[in-house]
């Protein structure tokens, strides 16, 4: 690691003038993500802008929803009785990410931000249009086991590691942030991008913008959801895929559901036709099989990922199944 | 060999250090917010010691109940900071990218991994390893249960694991081996200590006793 | 003097770790964690390319980089005598020439460490290997086993086995032809590889490192450096985990030695996570043909086990991958064949059941095959064809409790209860499963040394080169000393780990116990002799007219059976005006008497696995291990030697591979987030039932193996039990979600 210079801040502006000066600085908070790029050589920021302590942290109610300040950690949401009761698909997305010290330490803004995990990527030595532009992608014709079904391009077929922003894609978030010149909110199905020409561009978030907070809009789901997440080991583990299921039932009909995947896209993937065909429908198997079928539309595989698009619909069945309780 | 020895009483050079990071301390927290100097002073290559001392800057924060005042580079992580500057090789470095558990330590309380904490960001904070975990010469209630239940093999992993177990319980994640099984999960132990690991945790936990 | 409490302690107790109170409260330090003065950093700089070579290194901004003192690498690189000798394979434990660090600018494979950095803080030395700039001649290399097993060779130290009819499977009325793949593994222990060296001059060199064998560390760092026996010392009490990729000397430690010599510093150098994949060993990958052939009653006929697995291009690595299968069963007809295919990669390295491991996944997952092609219980198939003796070496076995293993682990797990019919068990989403698979490994005694020490105080101090890199070893010697000697545990100390100590093997071969617990039982027995001679011999002794068949040891104190009369060792020695006494012996290995027999540990796996049925996760509900490990000397370690073992069955079977792209030669998933090793919630309960009936030949304790039996035929248990339950039957592991949907 190249030795930064290091700034600690306590205001948001200040934060975000101290990164608008400086064109390799960057704001760190949990560091989960940055200081493990920064020790591989696939990051080397001249500055770091310490945004962990800045008053950015709290969990508030609000008229209609709730505001989760950028800098709340993971576990605190996770555990919050609030967001647990209102919010559960939320709570277990969470709960189903990293591990107990990692969620200690990671923020929310930070795991919105954190970059693909794909072996490409992460090392130095092979071929990444994400870490280098015009290098070419490894994984398209390499291993990609791990890759994309949806939404890729020929320039990268990467997906997005997170478990929290495949609930915040079904639970409608919008992401508020502050930069130079102000505030502004971004939707959350708008905020990742795709890969398409600029594979190294994650996000819509500008350089100098930083991420003050989430919010999710009062959620119908409360009681019928779950989220599941399909890896190679029980615990501590990327997903293989994963599924953020929410259903609001009548009896046994579904008034609305929500749906998104993970592991599938460079974004979390939200299944807008599936939660469409959802509506109205009794709860079987069938019906959850159907919205599966019509959630996979337009997937395609590559060498090594091509159970995906068997595992992709069995998990969506099996999430939907569960959120109902009719596992 | 006698210049060699292992000194467990922090070997003087270490002392040396701290001192001579003490001195420059004051002027030191002034120089950390003028980077162009900073850099300069390392690109223009000055005298190397000069220029690393200008690339330290100060952090206080308090060990296993002891205050420290010291001079640091900002890369530096808390996990080397404890290992390599103040001895405290307790906390292991297991694989130094958050992956393993190895290095967990209470940061205010909390259970964090010390190898994916930059030191200088824990400036006044309370951190306990599992050197501070227990008073004095006494075993923690934790320890003595691994002890007991062999809940260790080659010892490595082993202090990440009595602190996260620790804070599982503190946690309220301890209710059933299977709560257990899931919240530590992220400690790894390769030796396979684990259903010894998880005994011991309920061991304690059904102790009842205020960790 | 007043007499202390005395807690008896025999051989069998189960008794807590000697070092467990270091190693919970963070004292035990590990090859890295040294704190010597003016210790500097040395971090490696690998290579990018598979194969080929460096053109020109560029280390000027490296050199320049605050706090560096030296960039060492093939040009500056101060001689290693033992490297410029060249190929020796007089006694070498690996065929060929053994990697050289430093030495020329020729690449052998990706990762290999081709420049030390060394400066006074980590970040430092870190930060300085990152400016190194390299550039290579590339040539075209080659990582695919599956690919070249064209190019595969002959091992020079391997040979075919026959007995009986080559290929006779091929005639018999039932008969498989199967195809199995393990990938390659890696140990990744939890420490990561390191060692601390020191120089005393230009003839004296100390390494604090992980090593399984601190006197093998020894003489290679001799023959390596040309120097004194006593002039080299590896010091190695505590080692985070090695599952044998401790075995050999690697580069941090010739990297540590050459940069302390450059430096004239001590020089610390501990590997990064990432450079343990193919730098310091893996289990490298099989291929292997088994043909199994039986009478419609399930009598075997023959059996054919052929089998490839990896190797470097400097040297041939081979390991015991067919053994399991000439020993196991009781087959007239069998034939063995092994290949090896050289490969742009590191040397492979013994790792925990080398060779065992992936050849019984082969031959236990074809005994289930062929108990399904016979329609008979895969446990009933295994019991009609129950070795009575060693077929390989025609030889009684030294103990066999196998049936045992059968019946105790059958009884347990409830294997009666299983439907026989894959599929046929469910729980709700579950599709379950229930596997089984038995399990050999070899059960040697190797030569060993000790010392043994009364102290005035009566207290006793045994010592033995031995590392202990978590199994227990130094508890049991303890242990057995103290039984020996029949005193409290507590006044029995035992130093390990310190290639001064009297000689010992490696720890690894699931013969520590065997080999240095003897010379530990001979040291001891022999001055139990002493002290009742300076019993008898002291002045005025009470027990002057006694005979040595007399005297009764007890409570650390000799005296005669009724208890009349009792000397404690401090007064025998007080009396005789000795500060101490001292007694060492050289245990021999094997013997004559051991050649009559063949030595082997045994065990039983049973397994309940269930598989979701939508998702292909596959998950472990429980386990019931049975094994035959002669007795046991320790309850507690000895349980947790086979949780462990257990544990990496499950590894192996569900989630451990190294993945390379062939493409570049480069591993990809080289950390502990994409390599998955099992966690805490992948193991389930475990019950481990133990025979503990003693072996009356291999050693007077009476114990076996322990370390690595029953991770013997432990994947085929699981992908047995996942078969049953799925119907689908995996022959390449791990078994993953995604080659069950």
């Amino acid at each position: 690691m190249n030795n930064f210079q290091y700034i600690r801040t306590t205001s948001t502006k200040a934060a975000i003038d101290a990164v608008a000066k400086d064109p390799d600085a960057r704001f760190i908070a949990g560091g989960t993500n940055l200081l493990d790029l920064m020790k591989r050589g696939i990051v080397s920021p001249e500055k770091l802008v310490d945004i962990s302590r800045l008053p950015l942290n709290k969990i508030e109610r609000e008229a209609s929803g709730v505001r989760i300040g950028a800098m709340a950690l993971n576990s605190e949401v996770a555990e919050n009785a609030f967001i647990k009761e209102k919010f559960p698909l939320l709570a277990q997305a969470l709960q189903a990410g990293a591990s107990a010290q990692l969620r200690n330490m990671a923020t929310v803004g930070g795991n919105i931000l954190q970059r693909t995990r794909c072996h490409y990527f992460y090392d130095t030595s092979l071929p990444c249009n994400k870490r280098e532009p015009g290098t070419g992608c490894g994984a398209l014709e390499g291993n990609n086991h791990m890759h994309a079904i949806f939404g890729f391009s020929e320039k990268c077929i990467a997906v997005h590691p997170s478990d929290m922003c495949v609930a915040l894609a079904a639970l409608d978030a919008t992401v508020l942030v502050s930069g130079p010149t102000g505030d502004r909110k971004i939707a959350f199905a708008d905020f990742h991008r795709l890969p398409g020409d600029k594979p190294h561009v994650d996000t819509v978030l500008e350089k100098n913008e930083l991420i003050t907070a989430v919010t999710l809009p009062d959620s119908p789901f409360t009681k019928n959801v779950h989220y599941l997440k399909v890896r190679e080991r029980a615990s501590y583990a990327f997903a293989l895929v994963s599924v953020a299921a929410g259903l609001q039932l009548e009896n046994d009909t579904i008034q609305r559901a929500c749906l998104a995947m993970g592991g599938v896209a460079h974004k979390p993937w939200r299944l807008a036709s599936a939660e469409k065909a959802l509506i109205g429908k009794k709860v079987t198997e069938a019906t959850f099989r159907q919205a599966a079928e019509i959630a996979m539309q337009g997937a395609k595989s590559f060498e090594h990922n091509a159970y995906k698009l068997k595992l992709a619909p069995n998990a969506i069945v099996q999430a939907l199944k569960t959120a109902a309780g009719i596992a | 060999m006698t210049d060699h020895q292992p000194d467990d009483n922090n070997s003087e050079g270490l002392d040396e250090s701290r001192r001579d990071f003490l001195k420059h301390s004051s002027l030191l927290t002034a120089m950390a917010l003028t980077p162009s100097t900073v850099l300069k002073a390392a690109s223009s290559q000055w005298d190397e010691r000069l220029a690393g001392a200008f690339e330290k800057i100060s952090l206080s924060l308090e060990v296993n109940g002891t205050k420290h005042s010291l001079a640091i580079e900002p890369r530096v992580t808390l996990l080397d900071l404890l290992r390599e500057q103040l001895a405290l090789t307790g906390t292991k470095k297991g694989c130094d990218y958050g992956q393993c558990g190895a290095c967990t330590v209470h940061v205010d309380g909390r259970r964090v991994l010390a190898c994916m904490s930059l030191a200088v960001m824990q400036e006044g904070r309370k951190v306990t390893t599992i050197e501070g975990l227990a008073g004095g010469d006494t075993l923690h209630p934790m320890q003595e249960a691994f002890v007991k239940h062999d809940g260790l093999q080659c010892g490595y992993c082993t202090p990440g694991q009595i602190m996260s177990a620790v804070a599982c319980i503190r946690e309220g994640h301890a209710n059933s081996a299977e709560e257990i099984q899931e919240y530590m999960s992220g400690n790894l132990c390769r030796c396979g200590a684990y259903p010894n690991i998880v005994a011991a945790i309920m061991e304690v936990k059904k102790e009842g006793k205020k960790l | 003097m007043e007499k202390a409490f005395i807690k008896k302690v025999q051989i069998g107790d189960a008794m807590d770790r000697v070092d467990a109170r270091l190693k919970v409260s963070g004292a035990a330090r590990y090859a890295a964690e040294y704190t010597l003065k003016s210790v500097v950093y040395g971090v490696l700089v690998t290579s990018t390319i598979a194969k080929g070579s460096i053109k020109e290194m560029d280390t000027r901004a490296a050199e320049k980089a605050p706090g560096v003192l030296a960039i060492i690498n093939h040009k500056n690189a101060p001689k290693v005598p033992g490297h410029q000798a060249g190929t020796d394979n007089e006694g070498s434990r690996v065929y060929g020439q053994e990697f050289r660090l430093f030495y020329d600018n020729k690449i052998y494979h990706n990762d290999q460490p081709i420049a030390l950095a060394i400066a006074s803080t980590p970040e430092q030395a870190e930060h300085a290997a990152s400016l190194i700039k390299v550039h290579y001649a590339q040539e075209k290399h080659q990582t695919n086993s599956k690919a070249n097993t064209s190019n595969a060779i002959t091992p020079a130290r391997g040979k075919d086995y026959s007995r009986g009819t080559a290929y006779a499977f091929k005639n018999a009325p039932v008969n498989l032809e199967l195809e199995y793949g393990t990938p390659i593994q890696v140990h990744n222990p939890m420490e990561p590889h390191a060692t601390t060296a020191v120089w005393e001059g230009a003839t004296k060199v100390t390494v604090y490192n992980k090593t399984q064998a601190t006197k093998l560390s020894q003489q290679e760092i001799m023959k390596a450096f040309d120097l004194k026996e006593e002039n080299v010392q590896a010091i190695s009490p505590f080692v985070g985990g090695a599952f044998g990729s401790s075995s050999r000397v690697w580069p941090q430690e010739m990297a540590a030695i050459m940069g302390a010599k450059v430096t004239g510093k001590p020089v610390k150098v501990a590997l990064k996570r990432d450079q343990v994949f193919n730098m310091v060993g893996y289990r490298p990958r099989s291929i292997q043909k088994i043909g199994i052939g039986a009478t419609a009653e399930g009598i075997l006929t023959g059996i054919t086990h052929e089998a490839f697995t990896s190797t470097s291009q400097y040297e041939q690595f081979t390991e015991r991958i067919v053994d399991p299968t000439k020993t196991l069963y009781n087959c007239p007809n069998l034939n063995t064949a092994y290949k090896l295919i050289p490969l742009d990669m590191s040397t492979p390295c013994w790792t925990r059941g080398p060779g065992e491991t992936s050849g019984s996944f082969a031959l236990e997952s074809a005994m289930d095959e062929l108990a399904y092609a016979l329609n008979i219980d895969p446990l009933a198939l295994r019991l009609k064809n129950y070795a009575p003796s060693d077929p390989e070496k025609n030889l009684p076995w030294s103990s066999n409790y196998l049936k045992e293993c059968y019946q105790m682990g059958a009884d347990r797990f409830g294997w009666n209860k299983r439907t026989p019919t894959p599929g046929s068990m469910r729980k709700d989403e579950w599709q379950v499963g229930m596997g089984m698979a038995a399990g050999i490994y070899k059960s040697e005694r190797d030569a060993a040394s000790a010392i043994a020490t009364v102290l005035a105080n009566g207290s006793v101090v045994v010592q033995s080169a031995v590392a202990d890199v978590g199994p227990g070893s130094a508890t049991i010697f303890t242990q057995i000393a103290a039984d020996v000697l029949a005193m409290d545990v507590k006044q029995v100390t035992f130093e390990w780990g310190n290639s001064k100590l009297p000689k010992a093997p490696g720890q690894f071969g699931s013969h520590t116990t065997a080999s240095v617990g003897s010379a530990i039982y001979e040291v001891c027995t022999l001055l139990k002799k002493k002290l009742q001679e300076l019993a008898i011999t002291m002045p005025n002794s009470e027990l002057a007219r006694a005979q040595q068949n007399d005297l009764v040891v007890e409570e650390g104190t000799v005296g005669l059976k009724n208890k009349q009369i009792q000397l404690s060792y401090a007064d025998i020695l007080k009396s005789h005006a000795l500060p101490q006494v001292q007694v060492s012996t050289e245990s021999k290995g094997g013997g004559p008497e051991q050649e009559k027999y063949s030595g082997k540990s045994f065990c039983a796996n049973f397994v309940e696995v269930r598989v979701h049925s939508l998702t292909g996760e596959v998950r472990v509900n429980r386990v019931v291990s049975a094994v035959d490990c002669g007795r046991v000397v320790n309850k507690k370690t000895a349980t947790s030697q086979v949780y462990g073992s257990i544990t990496w069955g499950i590894g192996i079977a569900l989630m451990e591979e190294a993945k390379l792209d062939h493409r570049y030669g480069r591993h990809l998933n080289n950390d502990l987030a994409e390599y998955h090793v099992p966690t805490c919630a992948d193991v389930p309960p475990i019950e481990v039932l133990f025979v503990d009936k003693p072996d009356p030949v291999i050693d007077p304790m009476g114990a076996k193996g322990i370390g690595e039996i029953p991770l013997v035929g432990f994947s085929a248990a699981i992908a047995n039990a996942v078969y049953h339950a799925t119907g689908k039957r995996i022959r390449e592991l791990p078994i993953t979600p995604d080659k069950l949907l």
